[in-house]
């Protein structure tokens, strides 16, 4: 089985900076479960999901920015809207999902 | 090379539990995504940027978080105000220990890699048992199967499969697992046969009523499966429900009469013919 952690230890060769998004908290119905993980990519090779549509759309989103900045932020996919004929992506609950920097800097060092 | 990462690769690749904590939310922004490494027997690496107090906290939490496998998202009062954290739980994926290396097992191997399970695939029989065979397994083991089941290492979070070419071997395998902590037991075979197997079970081997009730025989989710692949989407349906809980029915039959739904759910070719109730 391959890792999240394997597929890092990969990409960090190119040494290219990452964002990592995890799946923290989730209330009601979710598409994806705490732990769930996604690596996003700064050329857009993603690796993973949190779940697709619209709500992987902002955490990839939010990662762009994290690989920017370098600061880590925590985003909340809200998936409570009423379903109508043009939005049916609502599963009915709310996610937060972590995005940090990967690799990560170890601060105790410094 | 952040060392914690380093820290957390090596426990990974010796299959031993480690917690990764992160901070989520602090009063004070700079503490945001400050890490730290937990293990069960061995001091922590890093520090958040806490006081020992709270620190000492986190660590406990970290704790009670790889001892229940379960990743966890709390909330902490600090001296320095409220902190949120996530533990992430790794290192000790559930094991699937398929024991026959025959056609169910090949498509069941893939699955249980595809569901993150760590895979072993055993059999006697080096032809059967090879990594060309089994492209996705963890480790595939040739070797007797009473002397591989001795040597293995089992835990509470060990599935075991038993497929192997004949009942015998089946049963001897099962005689010599079947008191182990264990997650999971599934043994294939008819129906007919399994009740004679345990039958003779109990009679010749003392088996108790408690003991084989721990064996999910014949093995598997009664979803009418008949190819070797839609047996083993059977198996590992009933080792997810096993592991995560569930009620192995439809989830859609929430929406349905009961009354109505009763022979649906046996036979799938009805279910077009009924109507949801209204």
């Amino acid at each position: 089985m391959q890792t999240v952690y394997d597929v890092l230890e990969q990409l960090e060769k190119e040494g290219l900076p990452l964002a990592v998004a995890t799946v923290v908290r989730v209330r009601g119905s979710v598409p994806r479960e705490v732990g769930a993980k996604m690596v996003i990519h700064p050329y857009g090779r993603h690796w993973g999901t949190v779940g697709g549509g619209c709500g992987e759309a902002d955490v990839i989103r939010a990662g762009m920015d994290v690989i920017h900045t370098g600061r880590p932020r925590l985003v909340e996919i809200d998936l409570t809207d009423d379903v109508t004929v043009e939005n049916t992506g609502v599963c009915g609950g709310i996610m937060e999902v972590f995005v940090e920097p990967w690799p990560p800097q170890d601060q105790d060092e410094a | 090379m952040s060392r914690l990462v380093a820290a957390i690769r090596e426990s990974l690749a010796r299959r031993e539990a480690v917690a990764r904590v992160v901070v989520l939310r602090a009063p004070d922004e700079a503490l945001v995504g400050r890490q730290m490494v937990v293990w069960l027997s061995r001091p922590p690496l890093g520090s958040l940027g806490l006081d020992e107090s709270a620190r000492e906290a986190v660590v406990q939490r970290a704790t009670a978080a790889l001892q229940q496998r379960r990743h966890q998202t709390f909330h902490l009062k600090t001296e320095a105000g409220p902190l949120e954290v996530f533990v992430e739980v790794l290192g000790r994926p559930p094991t699937l220990l398929i024991v026959g290396a025959g056609h169910i097992a090949q498509p069941l191997a893939e699955m249980g890699a595809r569901c993150d399970f760590r895979v072993v695939v055993l059999d006697d029989r080096p032809q059967f048992a090879s990594r060309e065979r089994f492209p996705t397994a963890d480790e595939v083991i040739v070797a007797p199967f009473h002397e591989a089941l001795r040597r293995f290492d089992f835990d509470l979070d060990t599935y075991v499969v038993l497929v192997t070419r004949g009942h015998r071997h089946d049963v001897e395998a099962l005689l010599q697992i079947i008191d182990k902590p264990l997650a999971y037991i599934g043994m294939i075979g008819s129906r007919r046969r399994i009740r004679g197997v345990f039958q003779l079970l109990k009679e010749q081997r003392q088996l108790s009523d408690e003991q084989l009730a721990r064996v999910y025989a014949p093995v598997g989710l009664d979803i009418g499966a008949e190819t070797p692949a839609e047996i083993a989407v059977a198996i590992m349906a009933e080792i997810i429900l096993v592991r995560r809980g569930g009620t192995g029915r439809p989830l859609s039959d929430v929406f349905w009469e009961r009354s109505r739904r009763v022979h649906t759910w046996r036979s799938s070719r009805q279910r077009a013919g009924s109507a949801p109730s209204s």
